[in-house]
């Protein structure tokens, strides 16, 4: 493998946040976010030899992110049903510098993404990390208007959901 | 002010967990891993290649030994059949191109239909290109055995193994259908329960992605 250490370090080191978010949302019983991460991590590592920088380095992450979440939520990679965890990688819980109520409110968040579709699922959880249309676009290969169509009503279904619960 | 709040839990979601990573030790780790995942694939290749190899040498020694004119012509068409599942091995290892995971979600999506559709079709068409034709080669073969005595052939070990009575030739065969059946139907059902499942939910999220709202 022709991965360069020095840029696979410090593509972790910028992208292990936004990683880890969007695993936490896919992972559903057994697989762990943390099982996710590892193969978002292997499938990045995997992949960075062939990346031509045709899109940006972020996009092209969130990419391969998204596609490992889905494909492990649609059971299309049976070797990922609970695979061995790395050493190298340590999570350690931080209990005492998260707020109880900030944790309460993701629960809500994660509770009305999943009842969005699929697809919207996917589309929010770009949408969330503050990414533009054209960036969500360049990473769903959908068009910016059918986008920005979606959103208005993916937003409005989100909200719908999550005013109750956060009063 | 709701949507900026809920971008802000969002972006917190990932302060739950310290995530810190040996980048050395995990290159290292991918490697055994991508090794082993290698060796793997490999090894099912040699085995499946193997088994078809040794096929094709048992056959040709029962057509050198055996003096039955059909039974012999079929040990040939089995030797054509063992070629071609060596060629079918090797051209659908071909198609298993690897999963484009850094390609825009819809292209992933597409390409992995594809793989799952020649998956399907390898498997449905299985009923005719392994279990049929395996079945009719060994229908002539078994038709094909006479009396060893009226070809002045004397081989016990062959005498006590193939099936040289009628009764026998038609047990043979029997089990012969019912295990062809099984494999036919094995494989279908892994294409009702396994593929299609996931060929299904695979057009659903594509209809989402391409609905105008």
């Amino acid at each position: 493998m022709g991965t360069s250490p020095i840029i696979f370090e410090q593509l972790l080191q910028e992208n292990t946040s936004k990683i880890y978010r969007i695993c936490r949302v896919y992972a559903a019983d057994p697989i762990e976010p943390q099982d996710l991460f590892q193969e978002v991590i292997f499938q990045i590592w995997k992949s960075l030899p062939n990346f031509k920088g045709k899109s940006s380095i972020d996009t092209w992450v969130y990419r391969i992110a998204l596609n490992v979440c889905l494909r492990a939520k649609i059971k299309l990679d049976k070797s990922n049903q609970k695979t061995a965890r790395f050493d190298a990688i340590h999570f350690t819980p931080v209990t005492e510098a998260v707020d109880p109520f900030e944790e309460e409110k993701f629960a809500y968040l994660k509770e009305c993404i999943a009842t969005l579709n699929e697809s919207d699922t996917s589309l929010i959880v770009l949408y969330l990390d503050e990414l533009s249309y054209k960036e969500i676009a360049e990473i769903t290969g959908l068009t910016e208007n059918n986008i920005a169509v979606k959103m208005k009503r993916i937003r409005k279904k989100l909200f719908e959901c999550i005013t109750p619960k956060m009063n | 002010m709701l949507e900026q709040e809920l971008k802000k839990i969002w972006k917190n979601s990932s302060k739950t967990a310290q995530i810190s990573i040996e980048t050395d030790a995990l290159v290292q780790e991918f490697r055994t891993k991508m090794t082993h995942i290698q060796k793997k694939i490999k090894n099912r290749d040699r085995r499946e290649i193997a088994a078809a190899i040794i096929g094709i040498l048992i056959f040709s020694f029962l057509a050198y030994e055996i003096p039955f004119p059909i039974t012999k012509a079929s040990c040939f068409l089995s030797i054509l059949w063992f070629l071609y599942v060596i060629y079918k091995f090797t051209k659908s290892n071909q198609q298993n191109t690897p999963e484009k995971l850094s390609v825009p979600l819809t292209a992933q999506l597409t390409h992995k239909k594809q793989l799952l559709q020649q998956q399907v079709k390898l498997l449905n068409s299985a009923a005719y290109w392994y279990a049929g034709s395996s079945f009719i080669t060994n229908f002539i073969f078994i038709y094909g055995l006479k009396n060893p005595a009226d070809y002045n052939w004397a081989n016990q070990l062959a005498e006590k193994l193939l099936p040289l009575t009628t009764t026998t030739k038609i047990f043979t065969l029997i089990g012969l259908f019912f295990m062809y059946a099984f494999i036919a139907w094995a494989n279908k059902r892994a294409v009702k329960k396994e593929l299609q499942p996931i060929l299904k939910y695979i057009a659903v999220i594509q209809q989402q992605l391409h609905s105008s709202n």
